[in-house]
């Protein structure tokens, strides 16, 4: 009786197979729509940030991951077609050379090596700064002109990509040409920067430059490089921004983050801060390391002036302060700077020796390091909150001019600024994983505390695309930014 | 086939499985209540009535052992809400089970009975690389609960019985990975595994049956905690530079499992019709958090590393929120011959979980149940019950502003859907 019922059973259990076999739910896809905007040829302009630019350098594995490339395959599922990018060959992969982690030092702090195999540099051109490297060309058509270190106030000059561009002399100085652009303009050529762009004729862009107009300077620690004049700024962003727009374009501008948020500038200060005594007090420079007008003014950092984590006190050290700043209370020290003459070298007049250098800047090294006003931490190594507003108004200014052309000619807004501030304030969670400014635990930080990992990347993309839904109807799809590396341990 | 081998195939079926109930709890005691949208409460059908209400035991005529199992087929679909493919399990089946065996005296006024089940259970295995891995890969929760139960009949209408309800076994397996790299592409990942403390608690319940046509029940089950005392952590995958905050090796948690009441009527307009319904009351809202606190030093970060670590701290906690929550059952039976009896019912299960706390582990949503089942009658000693479930979940969607702004951002943003169909088999003896 028992064998019968399961012979009749039998069938019944493979309709039950066939029942489960339906069972599986589906949820649709979402539709993809391109909206109002044309993504037939999109065309990406901007400095490192576009360029895919991370660990303190270029290289493949980076520019397979620039947001343009990111975008671009999200662009691809609403009519976007190829995009073609300056990538450097598998046997040069790691192009420029970059930053590796190897693991953390005694004291906790990260510790990195530089890369240095399979590079693409082929060649260095004495300039007035030194030799500048340069790169194996990539000349054909390309649709990312992200260039390494470009700024705004470099987009007219001709031959940017030129390497007579060389700089001049110290009497009579010239600005020198840009290696990354260099590397994608053809020999002899002097194009500008906004002719090339002009040349481009996309139907879509992105646009995202400006940040080295603020951020040379204030990674200086306001000692060195400029600050373009806001007429300038606005004239060129206008001017280009006309240019791209000239055929019906459309397109986003990115606006420039406000640079004392990201990981260079808020990393080694807590530590410091931290390792030092409540009364202690830190003596550095500020403004320009070298005027040839006397020495630059000392400036008293007490302890809890020192921006910690939670943001209490004001005063940023940078990245490139971190091996310095260990040697706080030191006496017979000078290697900060020696360190400073070495970099400064090159723009200091041919008869400033390091003994003078000294002199006029009013150091004696034989006196406790950062702890004296003979020996104070070089101007470079802190953002004080001397020039921390200049920076801040000039960002503000800059912005302004951005989306104030990019309103006019109905374009849409990627307000980087305020997502980075968000970020910095509360963090940015996707998924499981918590993102934050902070370094190397943020994950949306490379090695070198300015420039995005890959995540952070991703992250930019899918604003970028929230922007471009919002102002075209388009509805493109985001990408999940967890599948993008963060930073890899070792 | 002898009772034997059935007991000891039971024994081989020692698993939880995807709820059928809201949150993880599952309702899958007695194949008969099955095919029935699950009512139980205000009836007297078999053994099983330990499971629903104790009180109802000493009115079931017969005494008898069944064992019951179900094959729990869920399905689940998820989208990311940063866009990428449909996500779907890996397909596994998980078989809750139950034995009831129940004995009178001979003037049917006490009975007494031991009753097996498995009341709360999951055990999903997501996608490789799906998008909430950093939430959770994988989970298998199992709990065994051993019912010795009493019931006495203080008249011909009115019944109550008591139970001892021991969580006798219970284990889990919680698995995800860590978004920590050593390479790309490979992330870390941590697996806690341990097994429960054994625990008592009780249920109890009250059966009146004023006329041939009309019965009414009401029963309560205790809450438990599941408490997993030095559990086993282990970690694979996490790179040497970050042993130091990953040094656990052993951790605690309390899962609390809810108290419930129910109340149920049913109605018998002719001999071989019966129509029931149910109502139950979870106490879900005892679910806050889920606390894990770690210990121990697996020497990954060297002599001098703190101990305890998971991710560089010693403790964690994840808002759960729970709300209590009521489920409706509708069910009846008709006997078409003297030995084919056949069963539908429906039940809609209101979810504890509200909107942004959806977690990976119970991805909960409102059910609606529909069920179907057979009987047939060997002979006057032996028979065999046949049901299937089919459980739609509410698709429901949670994004990522949602979660951040329920302080819930542990969990994953997205589109969930989940259908599960339950086919059991039981097998009855009554001497």
């Amino acid at each position: 009786m028992n064998t019968f019922l399961l012979k009749k059973g039998t069938p019944a259990l493979a309709l039950l197979g066939l029942a489960l076999a339906g069972c599986q739910p589906d949820i649709d896809a979402p539709g993809i729509d391109k909206g109002s905007a044309d993504f037939t040829k999109y065309v990406a302009v901007g400095n490192s940030l576009t360029a895919g630019f991370g660990d303190g350098g270029l290289y493949r594995e980076g520019q397979l991951n620039s947001y343009p490339n990111i975008l671009a395959g999200q662009f691809k599922a609403a009519g976007g077609g190829d995009f073609t990018q300056p990538l450097f060959t598998e046997a040069q992969l790691n192009g420029s050379g970059y930053l590796r982690f190897t693991g953390f030092g005694a004291t906790g702090s990260p510790l990195t090596v530089n890369v240095t195999n399979n590079l693409a540099v082929v060649g260095a051109v004495p300039t007035r700064a030194g030799n500048q490297f340069t790169y194996a060309k990539y000349l054909d058509p390309i649709n990312n002109l992200g260039v390494p270190g470009i700024r705004m106030s470099d987009i007219e000059t001709p031959g940017f990509g030129n390497t007579a561009l060389n700089g001049g002399t110290f009497l009579a100085p010239t600005p020198i040409f840009n290696s990354y652009f260099e590397r994608i303009t053809p020999a002899g050529s002097n194009q500008t920067y906004r002719q090339r762009v002009a040349a481009s004729a996309p139907t879509f862009f992105t646009f995202w430059l400006g940040n080295n107009d603020v951020l040379g300077f204030a990674t200086a620690g306001a000692a060195a490089s400029s600050l373009t004049p806001i007429a300038d700024f606005t004239r060129l962003a206008n001017g280009i921004l006309d240019d791209l727009t000239a055929n019906g374009a459309k397109g986003v501008v990115a606006t420039i983050p406000d640079v004392t948020n990201v990981p260079f500038f808020t990393t080694v200060g807590p530590s410091f801060r931290a390792s030092l005594p409540a009364t202690a007090s830190v003596v550095v420079t500020t403004g320009p390391v070298f005027t040839g007008t006397g020495a630059p003014t000392r400036k008293t950092i007490p302890r809890d002036d020192i921006r910690d984590a939670n943001g209490n006190g004001k005063q940023l050290f940078t990245l490139t302060a971190s091996p310095y700043v260990t040697l706080y209370g030191r006496t017979n020290n000078g290697k900060a700077w020696r360190d400073v003459y070495a970099q400064a070298r090159p723009s200091l007049p041919p008869n400033v020796d390091l003994r003078l250098f000294l002199t006029v800047n009013g150091i004696d090294t034989t006196k406790a390091f950062g702890a004296s006003t003979e020996n104070p931490m070089p101007s470079t190594l802190v953002l004080d909150d001397l020039e921390q507003p200049a920076v801040l108004a000039r960002t503000t200014a800059f912005n302004d001019a951005l989306k104030s052309k990019a309103n006019e000619k109905g374009l849409a807004i990627f307000d980087a600024n305020q997502f980075f501030a968000e970020v910095a304030a509360r963090g940015f969670a996707i998924n499981g994983t918590n993102n934050t400014a902070g370094f190397i635990a943020g994950n949306l930080f490379s090695l070198d505390g300015v420039h995005p990992t890959p995540r952070g990347y991703a992250v930019i993309a899918n604003e970028m695309i929230k922007a471009i839904n919002a102002k075209y109807g388009s509805s493109l799809q985001a990408v999940n930014p967890n599948a993008y590396r963060a930073i890899i341990f070792p | 086939m002898n009772l034997k081998t059935l007991l000891l195939a039971g024994g081989a079926l020692l698993s939880g499985t995807a709820a059928s109930a809201g949150g993880f709890q599952v309702s899958l005691a007695g194949i008969k209540n099955n095919g029935m949208g699950g009512v139980g409460v205000g009836l007297s059908l078999d053994q099983a009535a330990m499971f629903y209400n104790p009180g109802a035991l000493a009115m079931v005529r017969e005494r008898g052992v069944q064992i019951g199992g179900n094959a729990t087929f869920a399905r689940s679909a998820f989208r990311s809400q940063f866009g990428g493919e449909q996500r779907e399990l890996r397909n596994s089946v998980v078989t809750p089970f139950s034995v009831f065996a129940g004995f009178g005296s001979s003037d049917n006024k006490f009975a007494a009975g031991i009753a097996i089940y498995t009341p709360f259970g999951s055990k999903l295995q997501y996608a490789d690389g799906w998008e909430g891995r950093f939430s959770l890969t994988d989970i298998d929760l199992k709990s065994i609960f051993v019912q010795p139960t009493v019931s006495y009949a203080i008249t011909d209408q009115l019944s109550v019985g008591g139970g001892l309800v021991i969580l006798a076994y219970g284990a889990v397996n919680l698995q995800r990975d860590i978004p920590i790299e050593g390479q790309p592409g490979v992330p870390g990942h941590v697996t806690l595994d341990g097994k429960a403390l054994t625990k008592i608690g009780f249920n109890g319940g009250i059966y009146y049956k004023p006329t041939d046509k009309l019965s009414i029940g009401a029963s309560y089950r205790s809450r438990i905690d599941a408490t997993v005392d030095g559990g086993e952590v282990e970690f694979k995958n996490v790179p040497t530079s970050v042993g130091a905050r990953f040094t656990a090796t052993e951790f605690d948690v309390t899962l609390p499992l809810p108290a419930t009441t129910s109340l149920g009527v049913g109605f018998m307009p002719s001999e071989k019709l019966t129509v029931a319904l149910d109502v139950n009351y979870v106490q879900w809202s005892a679910y806050k958090s889920l606390d894990f606190k770690f210990r121990g030093n697996n020497g990954a970060g060297g002599l001098v590393a703190p101990s305890g670590q998971v991710g560089g701290v010693t403790s964690s906690s994840s808002r759960r929120e729970y709300e209590d929550a009521f489920t409706f059952r509708l069910g009846g039976q008709y006997q078409l011959t003297d030995a084919f009896t056949v069963r539908a019912g429906g039940s809609y299960d209101l979810s504890p979980v509200k909107d942004g706390f959806v977690t990976p582990e119970t991805p909960d949503a409102n059910r609606l149940g529909l069920t179907a089942g057979i009987s047939y009658k060997v002979n006057d000693r032996f028979g065999v019950d046949v049901s299937t479930q089919f459980i739609d979940l509410q698709e429901r969607t949670q994004t990522q502003d949602e979660l951040t702004a329920a302080g819930t951002v542990d969990r994953v943003a997205g589109t969930y859907k989940t259908r599960i169909v339950i086919p059991g088999i039981g097998f009855n003896y009554t001497f």
